[in-house]
């Protein structure tokens, strides 16, 4: 029997950082992952380190573009924290943060562009409105359609195959006790306090005793939650990406659009790595319901229309070919936003997933890290598990 | 290195890969005629080391090469090697 302060389930970005900033702090961790480090979408997403507003959440009327204003917070935190991660960690990431650009092709996305950057201006972020001629300036690849940008200096890309090893092996380094193939089963409340959880790998089964849980869990955070009886309102989503061949370096930005589904950013390597919210098919159980454990499939009409605006926006992506698509599940919670924090109605229970975890989950793991540590964060407030108790007010 | 022995061989024809005539017969990829003569490098990495394909089977793109009469981008595994052709890589 294994017997820690806390027991994180998930061994991708936020569970793996979130080790490293517990184990730091000197409490005894022992991180369970069911698969891989880094299997999940931590290891299949974009690499995108976007921190202007989303375009998801300026679709959707003013009401969600106002709270999506209170991740502006957070984002800034996210910039710093960003640009000392390499240094933290010892380890190149690739992370390149050459300013990134959110295009608009129309008036109306221009207008768009203009209400998202006064809001972001108000919130502190130093974005710049470009028309399109300044824009291609900075970045002489985009194409004649461009008509504006709005234009954020520490934007940028860094690489999701380096970062979640790069964590999980820190975190080993600091003292948490990793362990991988390794599924939980069951999460069994202690009185007065503190969690029996039992995990299976292989054929072997073993408690596991913490006094504090952290899911970290991704589109299988509910499933989690569920075995502490807890209704957790996030949802799979299945994404497609795309890569370029190599080629020499044409694109220093992040590039983003405002009306359409597209970012764009050139790796390390030389790949065009192309995607921007572009849908996939969940995989279905034969018995109902979706199997996160199946992988999603790509559905032609999205890499067309996602290769399309990638043209459409710098052209001489045409002349390139492809060489890999992929899909990834990530998660998205009820109202858009990322759950992150206590979960009150269970002592010592906390969870934080869904949203755009790579740019954001560095930030969400130092945070989480305070909180579980008796730490009060205001930060995460916006984000608190809290604000769906009304979902298990049934739940006894 | 190629089988010689108990196969049949389709006409026998001239690529140039970086300058280099290779021989090679109709129905080889480019790759098969790069390889039977010993030249595996397809470019060189970041660090400036060596690389060669990967797959030999289309999937992974390690073995882009340049068509220079049209200036186009093919895998080199997958496209077959015709009389003539004049081929870069990136090494
Ligand atoms: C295609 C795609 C593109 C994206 N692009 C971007 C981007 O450009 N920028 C950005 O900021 N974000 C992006 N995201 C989102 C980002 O990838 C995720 O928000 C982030 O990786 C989530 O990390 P995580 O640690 O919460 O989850 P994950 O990385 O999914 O990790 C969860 C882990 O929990 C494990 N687990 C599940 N159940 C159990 C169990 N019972 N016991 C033990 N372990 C269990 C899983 O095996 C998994 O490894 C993208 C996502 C996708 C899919
Ligand atoms: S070697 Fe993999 S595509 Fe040719």
């Amino acid at each position: 029997m294994s017997k820690t302060d806390v027991l994180i389930i998930g061994g991708g970005l936020i569970g793996c950082a979130t080790a490293l900033h517990l184990a730091r702090a000197g409490a005894s961790v022992r991180l369970v992952e069911a698969g891989d480090i880094n299997a999940g979408a931590s290891g299949q997403n974009a690499g995108s380190l976007h921190f202007q507003m989303e375009r998801r959440f300026l679709e959707n009327g003013a009401a969600l573009a106002d709270q999506a204003a209170r991740i502006i917070a957070l984002n800034r935190l996210a910039i710093d924290e960003w640009r000392g991660l390499e240094v933290d960690l010892g380890v190149d990431l690739h992370v390149s943060q050459k300013g990134g650009l959110m295009v608009a092709e129309t008036p109306e996305q221009v207008a768009l562009l203009e209400a998202k950057s006064r809001r972001e201006i108000s919130g502190g972020l130093a974005t710049q409105l470009l028309d399109g001629d300044a824009a291609r300036a900075l970045c002489p690849a985009l194409g004649p359609d461009v008509l504006a940008a709005s234009y954020l200096a520490d934007e940028g890309h860094a690489d999701p195959r380096a970062l979640t090893p790069a964590f999980a092996h820190a975190a080993a380094e600091a003292g948490a006790v990793i362990s991988t193939r390794q599924h939980v089963l069951s999460i069994t409340r202690r009185s007065p306090g503190g969690f029996d959880v039992a995990a299976k790998k292989g054929d072997e089964m073993e408690t596991l005793q913490a006094d504090q849980i952290f899911v970290a869990a991704g589109a299988w955070t509910p499933a989690v939650c569920a075995l502490a009886n807890l209704h957790i309102p996030l949802f799979p989503v299945a994404l497609l990406m795309n890569a370029t061949e190599r080629t020499g370096p044409i694109l220093p930005q992040l590039i983003q659009h405002v009306g359409r589904r597209l970012s764009m950013k050139q790796a390390y390597a030389g790949n065009v790595i192309i995607g921007g919210g572009w849908p996939s098919r969940l995989a279905q159980r034969p018995d109902g319901g979706f199997d996160l454990n199946a992988r999603a499939s790509i559905i032609p009409l999205s890499r067309s229309g996602n290769l399309r605006a990638a043209i459409d926006i710098v052209p001489q992506i045409g002349a390139l070919n492809l060489i890999r698509s992929w899909t990834g599940v990530t998660t998205i919670s009820a109202d858009q936003l990322p759950i992150a924090g206590a979960v009150s109605r269970v002592p010592g229970f906390y969870v934080a997933a869904g949203g755009s975890a790579f740019t954001l989950g560095p930030t969400f793991a130092r945070l989480i890290a305070r909180v579980m540590g008796g730490e009060r964060v205001e930060a995460l407030d916006v984000l608190s598990p809290d604000r769906f108790n009304h979902l298990n007010s049934f739940m006894g | 290195m190629r089988i010689e022995q108990d196969v049949t061989r389709g006409a026998a024809i001239e690529i140039s890969v970086d300058g280099i005539a290779l021989a090679a017969f109709d129905g080889e990829t480019i790759a098969t005629a790069m390889l039977s003569q010993g030249m595996a490098m397809f470019r060189r990495d970041a660090r400036g080391r060596p690389r060669g394909l990967f797959c030999n089977m289309g999937t992974c793109g390690e073995c882009m090469v340049t068509l220079t009469a049209e200036n186009r981008r093919v895998r080199a595994c997958v496209t077959d090697a015709q009389n003539g052709m004049d081929i870069a890589t990136d090494g």
